[in-house]
């Protein structure tokens, strides 16, 4: 057979040739680091999703108001720090006159961009108002609980009515999403309801691109006249997987971002260079639901079995990376009403589960439990499933994807919820006790109250505890609220897992107490 | 070749909209309220029936399906319920970066793969031969996101050659470039050991054809037969395959656009199913199966524009 004798080296290359193409390689290769360096003005930030429009009264969450509290003002905003706390925002004072009744008043010259006027009483009324107006249908009317009105006295000055006291309006209402400003006159301009743009601002800084699923880039406002911020530029990064961020990160894309708890040992013994990790702890709250309609947990003694079976500190260890705290309720560390102890100590007790269980004839129980298909909650439920097993509790793990999970106890969507019996459950929870109650009340059974628990004190102290201005009176109400939930058998309490984050020594970064991040007080370290 | 083109076209018409009735049944069987997961712990039931009603979901799927249809055939792809942005917009915002992903891939692993079948068809059973086939392999078994994690890892983290994340600054062509590299690495490497195996194959089947031999026989200098008589028959496969390849680049994408958190249809598709943003899903379903049906149309096109035999295929 005839040898094939084509060529495929016919390359005129001789030994200068390749030096000087190899010398160019070189060059090109160092061009990135140079065209990647940041000015020092610039803070690039991770968020864990992109942000989607710019009404604050559908704002869905954390990663909208992240961008809405940079180009927006509210009348107080949240303190950066390790505990706590509001400062005032737009407001030059602001004061509960009686327990239905708070006065405010707005500072001189904040003015809205692009031609839009001077921030005044009106656009007050009008943001908040707007909120719990049943035509507009804002998913965040439920923000402002009580609220009646808002009466203007005044250019600058008004008066926020309740039909009956709020407390939570301080910590979750005034300083977060549906405390957002806007301008009556562009919102009317945009047909009551703003689109993706905002069409004019009042912070400190405005979005000069939006480049969806990839980056928002905020600049200064210029037109904004109050404290000047310490950064030219706020560039928030959309990265839902935490070792992306971590990984972009170390490659010096990112300034800031929250990371896994899997790598948090291994960052805090070797952080990469210029960089500080911190702890912060986090609001969720994770427990393990038990459904009280449900035939096989209808004997509180199975109920506790259940509660005494499973060990949360093994938990910790193994889903948690020992980087989490097991919980005593569903109110975290740091907020009114959260308990000191709870009623099952954290690591259970077998030998009392199996008691529990002889006493109620259910040794050898079998029980389903739903799960989130996270690898964190899969991992605790392994745990649980393991402990259990030790109590003479057979658990099955029923692996749900989010969208079919997170419908499983809700009455309108059939009867599934009656075969619901365990189910691994996590919640997000804002500075205000009410927040974390509100889900487990007798109007919420069968809605998001899935382990249809119905008791008519903590309904009552639920109530009583909106309205309460004395703290320690309103800390005692939810501590008794969570006595109850643990009473009844149907909740054990779990973690709030935490909030590790990584930055860059060149900035010192503002959080709220979760670990979330306030861009507007970042400064350069 | 004008009527075998329009035939094709009209076939691509049909496969799109029985794909769209299909992916409509198919993303609405899904367990889960999307009001639910949409407006979150804190919707009244009045909020949830609102929203249901203004994504068409109150009313029968079979309404719901002709609603789509007659919409996208006015050009209407519906608003999305988040940002009340069109989703003609957010999916065209993200076209690009995955068209850019996808054709990068391919261009490079076909600049390497073809080069390499034909080296190693030509010096058949040589040592270098068997080094290219090891290494093909190789690249075939490798899934594209360890390939993605490692060049991560070497490339943008110790070496800070190439960035990690995002798609480049707009505007800045070099910029885009350089954010393209390494997805485009891991998205590629695979194909470049397919592309390459599949080459060596075909070369090698062609080259013991009669005609390769009249030619030879001829004396038809060695690389007129290999590009003339040889490469474009064998090329015939790849193409086809490089056509249905697009389909499955896509899926890979997902996985890169999530990895270097870049934006893009695959990562649009997955964030809008786990939030059940229904008129999103279908915008960038709608979008990708075009761009499957047209990429194989495309293929079979020049296909017959290689081979005359197939263009009697649809008479």
């Amino acid at each position: 057979m005839r040898r094939d004798k084509f060529s495929w080296t016919r390359i005129p290359i001789n030994r200068r040739r390749f030096l000087a193409g190899a010398a160019l390689g070189a060059a090109t290769a160092t061009l990135p680091r140079i065209a990647w360096s940041a000015g020092d003005g610039v803070v690039k930030g991770r968020s864990y999703a992109d942000w989607g429009q710019s009404d604050p009264a559908f704002s869905t969450g954390v990663t909208d108001e992240e961008v809405h509290a940079l180009i927006y003002t509210k009348l107080i905003q949240y303190t950066p720090g390790r505990s706590w706390g509001w400062q005032l925002d737009s407001a030059a004072s602001i004061e509960q006159t009686d327990p239905t009744h708070i006065t405010f008043a707005l500072k001189p010259g904040i003015g809205w961009s692009n031609g839009y006027g001077e921030l005044n009483a009106a656009d007050v009324k009008y943001s908040f108002e707007r909120v719990i107006d049943p035509d507009l249908a804002a998913p965040n009317k439920p923000d402002w609980g009580t609220l009646d009105r808002v009466d203007v006295t005044g250019e600058r000055s008004g008066v926020i009515v309740f039909k009956e006291p709020f407390q939570p309006v301080w910590n979750i209402t005034l300083p977060y999403i549906s405390g957002n400003i806007v301008s009556k006159k562009a919102v009317e301009e945009a047909g009551g309801r703003l689109g993706p743009d905002a069409p004019t601002v009042s912070g400190p800084y405005k979005v000069k691109e939006h480049r969806l699923k990839e980056r928002t880039t905020l600049v200064r406002n210029p037109d904004w006249s109050g404290p000047r911020t310490d950064f030219d530029e706020i560039q928030i990064f959309p990265i839902d997987d935490e070792n992306t961020a971590q990984i972009a990160f170390e490659a010096g894309d990112i300034d800031f971002t929250r990371v896994s708890l899997s790598s948090l040992a291994n960052l805090k013994a070797s952080p990469p260079a210029g960089s500080t990790v911190a702890e912060y702890p986090s609001l969720y709250y994770v427990w393990v639901g038990m459904n009280l309609d449900n035939p096989a947990l209808n004997d509180i003694r199975v109920r506790q079995a259940v509660q005494y079976a499973i060990d949360v500190p093994a938990i910790m260890e193994a889903a948690y990376f020992g980087a989490a705290k097991p919980s005593t309720g569903i109110i975290a560390p740091g907020l009114i009403g959260h308990r000191e102890k709870e009623l099952v100590p954290p690591e259970g007790n077998l030998a009392k589960a199996r008691e529990l269980l002889d006493a109620a004839g259910a040794s050898g129980i079998t029980l389903t439990l739903d799960v989130l298909n996270k690898a964190t909650n899969v991992t605790a439920a392994q745990v649980i499933q393991a402990t259990c097993a030790q109590a003479d509790i057979t658990i099955d793990i029923n692996l749900r994807e989010s969208g079919d999970f997170w419908s499983l106890g809700d009455e309108s969507k059939g009867d599934g919820w009656k075969s619901m019996q365990l189910i691994l459950n996590r919640f997000s929870m804002t500075p205000d006790p009410y927040y974390a109650t509100a889900w487990f009340t007798c109007e919420q059974v069968g809605v998001w109250n899935w382990e249809r628990f119905c008791n008519a004190e903590f309904d009552d102290l639920h109530k009583k505890a909106l309205g309460e201005v004395d703290t320690a009176k309103r800390a005692a109400m939810y501590e008794r609220m969570q006595d109850l939930m643990e009473e009844s058998g149907a909740y054990r309490f779990i973690t709030h897992e935490a909030a590790p984050v990584i930055y860059r020594d060149t900035i010192a970064p503002a959080l709220r107490p979760d670990g979330l991040p306030l861009y507007r007080f970042f400064k350069k370290a | 070749m004008f009527l075998y083109i329009v035939k094709r076209v009209g076939l691509g018409a049909v496969i799109i909209v029985i794909a769209i009735v299909l992916l409509y049944g198919m993303i609405h069987l899904i367990p889960g309220d999307p009001a639910s997961i949409i407006l979150g712990p804190r919707a009244t039931p009045e909020l949830r029936a609102a929203l249901a009603a203004k994504m068409g979901l109150d009313k029968p799927f079979p309404v719901q399906i002709a609603t789509f249809l007659v919409d996208v055939a006015r050009g209407d792809l519906g608003t999305d319920v988040f940002s009340n942005r069109p989703v003609a917009e957010i999916v065209f915002s993200q076209l690009p970066h995955t068209l850019a992903l996808i054709i990068a891939a391919i261009t490079w692993a076909m600049a390497i793969g073809i080069p390499l079948g034909c080296y190693s068809a030509l010096h058949r059973n040589t040592m270098i031969d068997k080094i290219t086939g090891v290494i093909s392999v190789g690249c075939i078994t490798l899934p594209s996101f360890l390939v993605a994690l490692y060049a991560l890892l070497v490339f943008a983290v110790w070496l800070k050659w190439f960035p990690a994340i995002g798609a480049g600054r707009t505007g800045d062509l070099a910029s885009q470039a350089r954010h393209l590299v390494l997805p485009a690495f891991a998205i590629g490497l695979g194909w470049v050991g397919y592309i390459a195996r599949l080459v060596r194959a075909s070369m090698l089947e062609v080259l013991a054809e009669n005609h390769v031999r009249t030619a030879r026989a001829f004396g038809l200098p060695e690389r007129v037969v290999i590009f003339r008589y040889v490469l474009r028959l064998a090329i015939l496969p790849t193409v086809t395959v490089i056509g249905i390849g697009i389909g499955f680049l896509l899926s890979a994408a997902v996985f890169i656009e999530v990895v270097f958190a870049r934006p893009g249809i695959g990562k649009l598709i997955i964030d809008s199913i786990t939030t059940r943003n229904y008129p999103v899903v279908m915008g960038a379903v709608l979008a990708s199966t075009v761009l499957f049906v047209v990429s194989t149309t495309l293929s079979d096109i020049v296909n017959a524009i290689l081979d005359p035999r197939i263009r009697s295929s649809l008479r």
